[in-house]
This record gives structure tokens, C-alpha cells and sequence, in this order.
């Protein structure tokens, strides 16, 4: 059923380099990072965290990537490639409906970045006794202009992804991934030379070592290193369908992604706390932190114009790289899947995210629910379900011996089948049962709507997928064929 | 600043930024040898010693398996390019030389 249809490659390593880390690095790198790393024991979370990322992120990025770059297809022909044309192929549409889920709200994130950038071009947070929180206020309240934003962000999405995946992806991120260095480190060399800078610093870095046996720093490490990498999301997997055959994953896909990653969380660090506290503003976290606290610093600072701009620019570069990625997990998949072109699946794609992501744009609470259900257990089940393909199905042992060390720079040993098979599944499982149980008793309708939505999700999306496999289907070669 | 919270933000930032940078580097740099290898022979050995040597090993012990010829296709693409090519990516220099193989 599935027609492989030629494929775009990554133009460069730096390119695919900086494109798989830009998925990667987004809002919650800059505006949660700092504060979790902070308020779970500074060096004794980030500890915890290194671990884990080691452990698991690192592993499953690999694996993941190496799955694409063998099937060189999306999700769903992935999928078919690993289970066979049959309705197991479903559990890739789930995950598939996961991104799109994901990005129909992310997409207001990035609206609200795109706002807050363009205050900063206009020099809005400068202006004496300006009022950020106010701006906030009136911005959140504003449903039109809310919706306003995320059709901008939509738009923008759509542009660049029409270029493709050499023209349109890659060229974005070599430029927008050392920009947005550039600008956190100019940031944090500012920071930490205001006066009261290194209570910011100590309060992330000092290591209070009693929370390396409390079980929320592990979780709370945990969380982090998993979502902020974007493990089992389809992401690493697309990506990794565009690379050659003999194109090294352990090194790039797995080392380089996962701690790239990590070290824009760092650079946050660096550059968000140090302004923190030198303003005497209260840690947080999220948009509060990013709009209305550092904004209003950015504006008693010397040259805040200048600040402002560099700070809000890198945000929405980090949070349009992210969003870029999420959507051509779709893209990528409607493309096969329907045997069309990709300005036909570009437009289609970004139409549906656009169309679903309004009542998120409108209310902040739809917003709210829908990252409870996608990030609680949407988000781990798709890691799940991507680990047992790999593990059992397409089995650990082949894709290590066949894709992951073919033209690989670092050699993989077997240890790493046991992590794929057995430690990720595992973990994903005890999360999920842990956001069941810590949410059950204080948001029992969120919790149960939720669960009953994701569950009967899976047998819909089985059964639409052996539907299609009973409807006969006669693909129509696009370009020239490849394996 | 304490000297605890001083060697804790040292040692994370040489265990990202310098792990990421080496990464960084030495990912870019293999490409060039890769690149380099195709432009002047015309392609190089996909598989290092050790990871042929697994191959090797997975078909030894699954002969039969349907996804054998495949990886057949594999180990002889392997072995054409070490007998074609003269310049190796991979150190080979402690690995069992494998150019005769049948």
C-alpha cells in the first residue's frame, strides 16, 4: 500500500544538526528549565537530570531516528513497515493525531512570542513606566487578537515548509539555531555582570544534595529530560528519514540532540536568572516569567531595547523551529499516505492545525486541558508505543545491527537494547500511573475525560486504519523510486 | 557564590556545551571524510569492524530468518567496498581482515 516516494535528503550535517536540535529546543528550554532547575535542588536535580538523559534520552533519540532512517518513511508507513498492513498501523495514526493535538495549541505559544517580538522591535517594554503585566493582561484577554496571532504563526509554519526539507526546514535552522546562541549568551554575559546577578546563579547551581533522594526531583528530572527532547513524538523519527543510508545517528541523532538540547536549558539558566534576582522579581515559571517579569526587567535594564529584542527574538525562533518540526511529522505522513504533492499536503496539514488550534487560541482554558491530557499521557503513551515497535516488534537487535551502526562515528553496544526493550517502556508505564494517580484526586473530571478520551482513541484509529486496509488503493508513483 | 554551586555550574557546562561543541565538531568532521572518501573512490565501508562483526554474528545465528537475505545484501555490499576501495573510514588496523572473505 505504501509507495516510497522519492525523498528530499538533509543538504548538510550542519543542517540536519541544527534542524533535529531546533525541533528539540522550544519554550519549555527558556521559560521552565531555570525554574524546575532551581526549585528541585540546583546541582542536585541537574544530577539527576544528566542521568536520566544519559539513561534514557539518548537512547530512545537513537533509536527512534534509526527507525526513520531504515523505514524512510513517516509515522504511519513506519508503522506499516514494522507491523505489516494491518490494523496495528492505527497506533502510528494515534501518534499522528498526538503532533497534530500538540501543535494546534503550541501554535498560540508561538503566536504569543511572535507578539512579544514584535513589542520588542517596537521598543513597547522601553517605554517609561511601561506596565508588562497590563500588556499581558489586555493580550490574553483579546480573543481576536489571539486568534490573529496563531493564524500569523500558522502562516509563518506554512511558508517555510512549503521550501521543503532542504530549501525550507534546514535553511531556517543554520540560521535561527546560532542566532538564538548568539542572543542567549549575550543575554547571560549581561546578566551575570548586574549587581546581584550571582544570587540567580546560586540559586539555580547550588547543589542541596537531601533532594537527590526526594522522588519528585527524579520525576521532576524526569519529565524534563523526556519532553524537552521529545521522545517517541515522531519527530526524531521524520527527521531521521531524510538522512542518507550511511549517515551517523549515535553521534548526531542521539549524543548531539539530547544534550544540544540540554545546553540551551543551561544557557537559560545563565541568562533568565541573573536578571531575576538582580529586579528582586520571584522565581517562576511559563509565560508569566517570560512576558510580564523579564519583559519589565528588560525595561529598567541599560540598553533594554536592545535586550528585549535579542531575548524575544531568540524565544520565538526556538518556539518556531519546534513548531516547524511538529508539524512535518504530519506533513510527511499525509504526503505517503495520500500519494500527493507536498504543497497539497503542506496546505492540508496546516489548515487542520490552524482550524483545531482556534478554541485553544480563544480559551486559555482549552489550551490548559488539552496540554493536561497530551503532556500527562498523551505524549508518554506515543514514547511507549514508538519503544515497543522498536523493542519487540521490528526488534532491538536487528535495528542496532542493520541502521543504527551502519556509517555511525560511535559504536553502539548491546546494553542499549536492553534500555529500548525494557527501561523506557517501563518508565513510560510508571509515569503515566503516576500522573493518574497525583491528578485523579485533585482534578478528577480533567483526569477521567482524559483517560476515556486517549482509550478509546486507540481502537478508532485501529479500526480506521484496517478500513483502509480492506479499501483498495493503488498508489500513483511520484518521482522516482527509492528503497 | 558558594564553591559548591561554582563546581557544580563548571562541571555542567563542560557536560553540555563541551560534550555538545565535541559532538558538534567531530559529527562535522567524519562527514568531511565521508565526503571526501565518496568524491575521490566513489563510496567507503558502511559498517566498522566491530559492527560487521555483529552482522556477521546475526546471520550466523539467524540463517533462516526472513530478514536474512537482506542483511546478506549488506555484509556483501560491505565486503565489495572493502575490496574495491583502497582508503578506509574505519580503523581497520586491529580488526581481521575481511577483503577475502567468501
Amino acid at each position: 500500500m505504501t509507495t516510497t516516494i522519492s525523498r528530499e535528503q538533509w543538504g548538510s550535517r550542519f543542517g540536519y544538526l541544527m534542524a533535529v536540535v531546533g525541533a528539540m529546543v522550544g519554550a519549555g528550554n527558556i521559560w521552565r528549565m531555570p525554574y524546575v532547575t532551581g526549585e528541585n535542588g540546583g546541582g542536585a536535580f541537574l544530577i539527576a537530570y544528566f542521568l536520566l538523559l544519559y539513561l534514557i534520552a539518548v537512547p530512545g533519540l537513537m533509536g527512534e531516528t534509526s527507525l526513520g532512517r531504515y523505514t524512510r518513511q513517516g509515522l504511519i508507513g513506519t508503522f506499516r513497515k514494522v507491523y505489516g498492513d494491518n490494523r496495528l498501523v492505527g497506533l502510528g495514526l494515534v501518534i499522528l493525531i498526538f503532533n497534530i493535538v500538540l501543535m494546534s495549541y503550541y501554535s498560540s505559544i508561538v503566536g504569543w512570542s511572535i507578539y512579544y517580538a514584535f513589542h520588542a522591535v517596537l521598543g513597547t517594554f522601553t517605554q517609561t513606566g511601561f506596565d508588562t503585566a497590563a500588556l499581558w493582561r489586555n493580550f490574553s484577554g483579546n480573543t481576536a487578537l489571539n486568534v490573529g496571532m496563531h493564524t500569523v504563526a500558522m502562516l509563518m509554519v506554512t511558508g517555510i515548509l512549503l521550501f521543503g526539507i532542504k530549501g525550507g526546514i534546514e535553511r531556517l535552522a543554520k540560521w535561527m539555531m546560532p542566532i538564538l546562541t548568539i542572543a542567549l549568551i549575550a543575554i547571560a554575559i549581561r546578566g551575570v555582570t548586574l549587581p546581584g546577578a550571582m544570587a540567580g546563579l546560586e540559586f539555580a547551581f547550588s547543589p542541596n544534595w537531601e533532594y537527590l533522594a526526594r522522588g519528585e526531583t527524579w520525576l521532576a528530572a524526569l519529565g524534563q529530560a523526556l519532553f524537552s527532547t521529545g521522545l517517541g513524538w515522531g519527530i526524531a523519527l521524520t527527521y531521521g528519514s531524510y538522512l542518507g543510508r550511511n549517515d551517523d545517528i549515535p553521534l548526531g541523532g542521539g549524543i548531539f540532540t539530547a544534550i544540544g538540547n540540554t545546553s540551551f536549558g543551561l544557557l537559560a539558566i545563565f541568562a533568565v536568572f541573573p536578571i531575576v534576582f538582580a529586579f528582586g522579581i520571584s522565581p517562576s515559571s511559563g509565560a508569566e516569567l517570560a512576558f510580564v517579569a523579564l519583559a519589565n526587567a528588560f525595561g529598567s535594564m541599560a540598553g533594554g531595547y536592545f535586550w528585549a529584542l535579542l531575548f524575544f527574538m531568540g524565544f520565538f525562533f526556538a518556539n518556531l523551529t519546534t513548531a516547524i518540526a511538529i508539524t512535518e511529522v504530519g506533513v510527511t505522513t499525509y504526503r505517503e499516505e495520500r500519494n500527493t504533492s507536498r504543497t497539497k499536503s503542506v496546505l492540508t496539514i496546516c489548515g487542520v492545525i490552524w482550524l483545531l488550534g482556534i478554541p485553544s487560541a480563544m480559551n486559555a482554558n482549552i489550551l490548559g486541558y488539552l496540554d493536561f491530557v497530551v503532556g500527562n499521557w498523551g505524549l508518554p503513551l506515543a514514547t511507549f508505543i514508538v519503544m515497543i515497535a522498536i523493542g519487540w516488534k521490528f526488534d532491538a537487535h536487528r535495528l542496532r545491527v542493520v541502521s543504527l551502526n551502519r556509517g555511525a562515528d560511535l559504536y553502539v553496544p548491546r546494553v542499549w537494547e536492553l534500555v529500548i526493550r525494557y527501561q523506557i517502556p517501563a518508565i513510560m508505564l510508571g509515569i503515566m500511573a503516576y500522573f493518574l494517580y497525583s491528578n485523579l484526586g485533585q482534578t478528577p473530571w480533567k483526569t477521567i475525560s482524559g483517560l476515556v478520551i486517549l482509550t478509546l482513541m486507540i481502537p478508532l484509529c485501529m479500526w480506521i486504519m484496517s478500513r483502509r486496509h480492506d479499501t483498495p488503493y493503488v498508489a500513483k508513483p511520484k518521482g522516482g523510486q527509492s528503497s | 557564590m558558594s564553591m559548591s554551586a561554582i563546581i557544580v555550574m563548571i562541571a555542567s557546562i563542560i557536560a553540555l556545551w563541551g560534550v555538545a561543541s565535541y559532538a558538534l565538531i567531530v559529527s562535522i568532521r567524519h562527514e568531511e571524510h565521508k565526503l571526501a572518501l565518496i568524491r575521490s573512490q566513489g563510496d567507503f565501508e558502511p559498517y566498522s569492524p566491530r559492527a560487521f562483526r555483529d552482522l556477521e554474528r546475526w546471520l550466523t545465528q539467524h540463517p533462516e530468518s526472513e530478514h536474512a537475505p537482506e542483511i546478506r545484501e549488506w555484509q556483501q555490499s560491505q565486503r565489495q567496498s572493502m575490496k574495491r576501495n583502497p582508503q578506509r573510514f574505519y580503523d581497520w588496523s586491529h580488526a581481521d581482515d575481511i577483503r577475502e572473505a567468501p
